[in-house]
């Protein structure tokens, strides 16, 4: 016989890895399309992974505020800006460039592994208490003790985001072309 | 042998012990697929009414041919479209345009999920709810959904690789995003006033007087930004047949062409029902001798013939005039509602 907690249970975690796994691919598929069509659409189908997500912990509103605010409001505004601007497929060459920066990521990438299995890491202890619950500090808390990995990898990707639109607004490796009368 | 009967037995085990374990999600099942098609046969019969009404309008006959009183010309249209050859022309993104109206229909249908239409009964023992889902944030799901809903259509602007198209979808997502304002902030002084943000609770805070006549500015307000939304006229910019000879639409053939109605009217029905909800006291009846579901279904069909009414009445507004309508008539209109609405509630009612 089998228990139905259990079958409950393991459905939920299913669901949740599966929509999980499905955000990631959407997530990936933001950076690896050359279309600004298709990535804006897979950024859409990653914040509807979300909402999805948040719905499955509970979180109902969030979740319908996730959509409005996110997949509703802001990406119609990226997609307008797109049919406005034209959206052109990006031709990939492979460059010099490419292959130090691929390389540069692989080998940061396996020293963090590295670094990880050698240096011993202690666990954190401590709870947050009632009424501290909620408050700036208990935030700080757990950001920095527990989350910290996911915190300063998120601060990672967002200077590399920054130096990259800085990269392509400003610099073109090809130098411009005067018209030549 | 045994292996097998043993398998079977197992099987059967699992599927009574779910049965018995899931009827709410059987129940709910079944009420899922009578919504959607439900509202999915809706669709026709409005044509129907949509074309014999404007004929009334406009002192004609309106489609009398087929059937008595024409009922017969939908599913004379349903066969036609149907049977219709799909074109897809060669420049067109062939993902997205197939993508397009598949995101407008199932969009539609899934909002008018968490509309509810009348009192919960008991059938065999078991509570029915006359409604698909009951959210907690009710409301402020349906604008989710169609806040989805533009994607539809600016995907098939962009996706046509047409001219029209594409000042079609752009239109498009640039009113709804102006009157998805209006429309929220009008729902927000009902919000204030039941402090819930569920659809079903607004309709029990209700009994006694309908919101229309506390709220008569937020109701109007809320009605136009509602036809603004399903991109009816005299807003229908998107689609302008005059200038945009079709708007986003304008490439499709055969069923596909027909899915962009379906999602319109679909849209139309929740916004009726909507303000039904609302404004006009959900299922009460208010003395009148009827049953709760029919006192809702006959407020969401007037509100249906008005919708065609405004039709046949006003002509399309300009586009630059619909944008400043939108941002310096009604939105302020709605904040000033909204604020008068949330003092007297603090201050009087607390």
């Amino acid at each position: 016989m089998l228990e139905i907690a259990t079958v409950f249970d393991f459905t939920r975690d299913a669901v949740i890895l599966v929509v999980g796994m499905t955000a990631v691919l959407a997530s990936l598929g933001v950076i690896l399309c050359s279309s600004p069509i298709y990535s804006a659409l897979y950024l859409i189908g990653h914040m509807i992974c979300l909402a999805l997500l948040f719905l499955l912990y509970n979180a109902e509103f969030l979740a319908v505020v996730q959509i409005i605010v996110y997949a509703g409001a802001v990406m119609i505004l990226f997609l307008f800006i797109i049919a406005l601007l034209g959206g052109k497929k990006e031709i990939q060459e492979n460059s010099f460039h490419r292959s130090m920066a691929f390389t540069f990521v692989f080998i940061l990438l396996g020293e963090l592994c590295l670094s990880a299995t050698v240096g011993p890491t202690r666990q954190v202890h401590g709870e947050i208490s009632a009424e501290m619950f909620g408050t700036a500090k208990a935030i700080g808390l757990e950001l920095f003790s527990k989350h910290i990995i996911a915190f300063e990898l998120a601060s990672g990707l967002l200077l590399v985001a920054a130096v990259g639109v800085i990269c392509l607004a400003k610099f073109s490796f090809a130098p411009l072309r005067r018209r030549v009368r | 042998m045994d292996a097998i009967t043993e398998i079977l037995n197992m099987t059967w085990d699992f599927i009574v012990l779910f049965s018995n374990e899931n009827v709410p999600l059987i129940v709910g099942s079944v009420k899922a697929v009578v919504i959607a098609v439900g509202i999915m046969s809706v669709v026709p019969a409005l044509v129907w009414l949509e074309r014999r009404l404007m004929g009334r309008f406009q002192v004609r006959l309106g489609p009398n041919r087929v059937g008595p009183f024409g009922f017969g010309q939908p599913i004379a249209d349903t066969i036609k479209l149907l049977f219709k050859e799909s074109i897809i022309q060669t420049s067109a993104d062939k993902f997205l345009f197939h993508l397009a109206p598949a995101v407008v229909v199932i969009t539609a249908i899934v909002g008018f999920a968490v509309i509810p239409f009348g009192e919960p009964f008991q059938v065999f023992g078991q509570k029915i709810e006359l409604w698909g889902a009951n959210v907690n944030s009710g409301i402020l799901f349906v604008f989710a959904i169609s806040g989805m809903g533009i994607y539809g259509m600016v995907l098939a602007g962009l996706s046509s690789n047409n001219k029209y198209s594409l000042m079609g979808g752009l239109r498009s997502s640039a009113q709804m995003i102006s009157y998805e304002l209006t429309l929220g902030l009008s729902a927000l002084s009902v919000i204030v006033l039941t402090g819930s943000l569920n659809l079903v609770d607004m309709v029990h805070a209700q009994e006694s007087i309908p919101f229309i006549i506390i709220q008569p500015l937020a109701f109007l307000l809320f009605f136009i930004a509602g036809i603004a939304e399903t991109n009816r006229a005299p807003f229908d910019l998107p689609e302008a047949e005059q200038e945009l000879v079709a708007g986003f639409h304008t490439e499709y053939t055969g069923m596909k062409f027909a899915m962009f109605f379906m999602g319109e009217y679909i849209n139309m029905v929740t916004m009726s029902a909507l303000v039904t909800l609302l404004f006009l006291g959900g299922w009460n009846a208010y003395g009148l001798p009827l049953w709760p579901i029919v006192a809702f279904a006959c407020k969401v069909a007037f509100l249906l013939c008005v919708f065609i009414w405004l039709r046949s009445t006003f002509p399309r507004i300009r586009y630059d005039r619909l944008m400043t309508f939108g941002w310096k008539v009604l939105l302020p209109l709605c904040l000033l509602n909204l604020m008068i609405t949330g003092t007297v509630k603090v201050i009087w009612f607390p």
